[in-house]
């Protein structure tokens, strides 16, 4: 039967495209396995290859610094309405 | 490519798990199937399924797209579903039945669409990168600022898993079963969940579970709303409540920390990624986000309407807790409709938790590069299951402590969501931006002014509360 292999990523060398009318792919062929995912989408390679350090810009240091404060202030208040709160009932 | 791709066949791996015997007995290559693990070869299977659904040769089935669309769908509808979780409902509840059908109704719409901007970046995220959240930042941004997120993460989700048992133990107890089996009977349903070692199956049972959010939709009906008054609040965002300012604003915030939290940015993107979506799927993603938004959203609304009644009978629900509205509402829309309230609470809590304690296990697991995907079988990613379920253990075992202050943690929890919210945005963007991480999937324009526009939103809701908390009499309070 002819088949169509474009929907199929190819993504290790000189693996055979899938048939994807086929009943059951051989999951036991790790070939078969690594032309399904994408080649960063594999454990091991993501274990391998990481996205490295972004330099920050000094404005998005300070922006980071204070949303840091602003929750740490907030917090603090959400603690004030709780402690007001359970004295009002007391 | 925004990166380069790498070689699996070539690059110098170490071996990561074994992989199946007959994998293991390839003869041409075994340097192959040192390298693929478990979570590869399911992750693979279900690209299998999706590939077959986009096939468009001889012999394609019919309604590929539906079965494409069944496919895909799953982490957006989680995410708003799990979001609908006890102490939102209860949120939309108290909006409903304290202001009635008014102002409330077309804000929860507005929140939602506010959801749908943000979680969108995730599915985006996800299908690009392969990555999850916790685990971008950390790279990106480096531990300083990853851990100040984890802890936003850590402490938030915690108290939210509490609150969800909080309603487990309602919820059920309006039908009088006690406490402790309740909770036990959750915690069994957690630990039922992951036990599949199968994302695609706990996807489909989480689900399955979800979708029973519907019951506030009977419970609504039972109360006969006046749909006319609904419809006309949704065009004119009328009668706006009136009465002590600062619980309004604690509510507006509230109904907004129902919608929007730090655990659904990590959620749906790790879960995108245990997927194994890619980024030929973004579409079918945004799709699945989309009906989550709308699902969720009519969900929300079927709570105000079903406890509005309370409102025009005068009925006082200010400290109201889960069992004391179904309790209240029962004369008024009856014991089938009280029921389906409580049983609604009951879903809500148990979807979430399942949910969170996801989340965490997530993050978790990426932050210490162990295994962290529901691919993995117990013995080989136990630190991931053990997060999992213990986060939910301690969670449950709080709410089971005599005397311990649950109505609090309840009301704090959705106000706290909201103020750490902005930070995870911040972040957010800046990922969603980064042309080294998302090449040309980066954010548009819109993108960043919807985006952007959220957050500023936010920052001001924390903090006018903030401002009405130190100065109460500005406001009334």
């Amino acid at each position: 039967m002819k088949s169509d292999f474009s929907e199929l990523s190819v993504s290790a060398p000189g693996v055979e495209p899938i048939p994807a009318d086929g009943a059951q792919p051989h999951l036991e062929d790790p070939r078969v396995v690594l032309s399904l995912l994408e080649a960063d989408q594999v454990v091991a390679a993501k274990e391998q290859m990481r996205f490295g350090r972004q330099k920050l810009s000094r404005g998005v240091r300070i922006l980071l610094w204070g949303l840091r404060i602003y929750v740490v202030s907030m917090m603090v208040i959400v603690l004030i309405s709780v402690l007001r709160a359970v004295h009002l009932i007391q | 490519m925004h990166r380069p791709k790498t070689d699996v066949t070539s690059a110098p791996y170490v071996t990561a798990h074994p992989t199946t015997e007959s994998a293991a007995a390839s003869s041409d290559a075994p340097a192959l199937a040192d390298l693929l693990t478990h979570e590869d070869v399911d992750r693979a299977r279900d690209r299998w399924e999706v590939a077959r659904a986009r096939w468009k040769g001889r012999g394609a089935k019919k309604f590929r797209g539906v079965r494409l669309l069944w496919l895909l769908i799953g982490p957006g509808v989680l995410v708003f579903l799990g979001e609908n979780d006890a102490p939102s409902m209860l949120s939309y509840s108290a909006d409903g039945a304290r202001y009635g059908i008014g102002f409330f109704i077309p804000f929860v719409v507005l929140t939602f669409v506010m959801g749908f901007v943000v979680q969108e970046m995730t599915v985006r995220l996800g299908a690009v990168t392969h990555r999850g959240h916790a685990e971008l930042i950390f790279d990106r941004f480096g531990k300083f600022w990853g851990f100040f997120a984890m802890g936003d993460l850590v402490v938030g989700n915690f108290l939210t898993l509490v609150t969800e048992f909080i309603g487990v133990r309602a919820g059920l107890g309006f039908f009088g079963i006690r406490p402790t089996i309740a909770i036990g009977g959750a915690l069994v349903m957690v630990a039922a969940a992951i036990t599949t070692g199968r994302y695609w199956t706990w996807e489909r049972i989480t689900m399955g579970l979800a979708i029973f959010n519907g019951l506030f939709i009977p419970a609504a009906i039972l109360a006969r709303p006046n749909w006319h008054a609904a419809g006309h609040a949704l065009v004119t965002w009328k009668p706006f409540p009136s009465g002590n300012h600062y619980e309004i604003l604690l509510l507006i915030l509230a109904t907004i920390g129902a919608t929007v939290t730090p655990w659904m940015l990590f959620f749906q993107q790790s879960a995108v990624v245990d997927k194994g979506m890619q980024p030929r799927d973004i579409n079918a993603g945004r799709f699945d986000t989309l009906l989550g938004v709308l699902l969720a959203s009519v969900f929300a609304i079927a709570a105000i309407l079903a406890t509005a009644p309370l409102f025009h009978h005068g009925i006082n629900a200010a400290d109201f807790q889960a069992a004391q509205f179904a309790e209240a509402l029962e004369p008024l829309i009856g014991h089938t409709g009280a029921a389906l309230f409580a049983l609604g609470i009951f879903e809500a809590g148990i979807v979430a938790a399942i949910a969170i304690s996801t989340s965490s296990a997530y993050a978790f697991g990426e932050v210490l590069q162990t295994g962290h995907s529901l691919n993995r079988p117990l013995r080989d990613a136990w630190p991931f299951y053990l997060v999992l379920l213990g986060s939910a253990s301690a969670a449950a075992a709080l709410v089971l402590i005599p005397n311990f202050p649950l109505e609090f943690v309840v009301l704090t929890v959705n106000v706290i969501a909201v103020l750490a919210m902005p930070p995870a945005l911040a972040f957010l963007l800046l990922l969603v931006n980064d042309p080294e991480v998302m090449g040309e999937y980066v954010n548009g324009t819109w993108a960043n002014v919807a985006g952007i526009g959220v957050t500023l939103l936010l920052i001001i809701a924390g903090l006018g509360f903030g401002l009405a908390t130190v100065f109460p009499k500005w406001l009334g309070g």
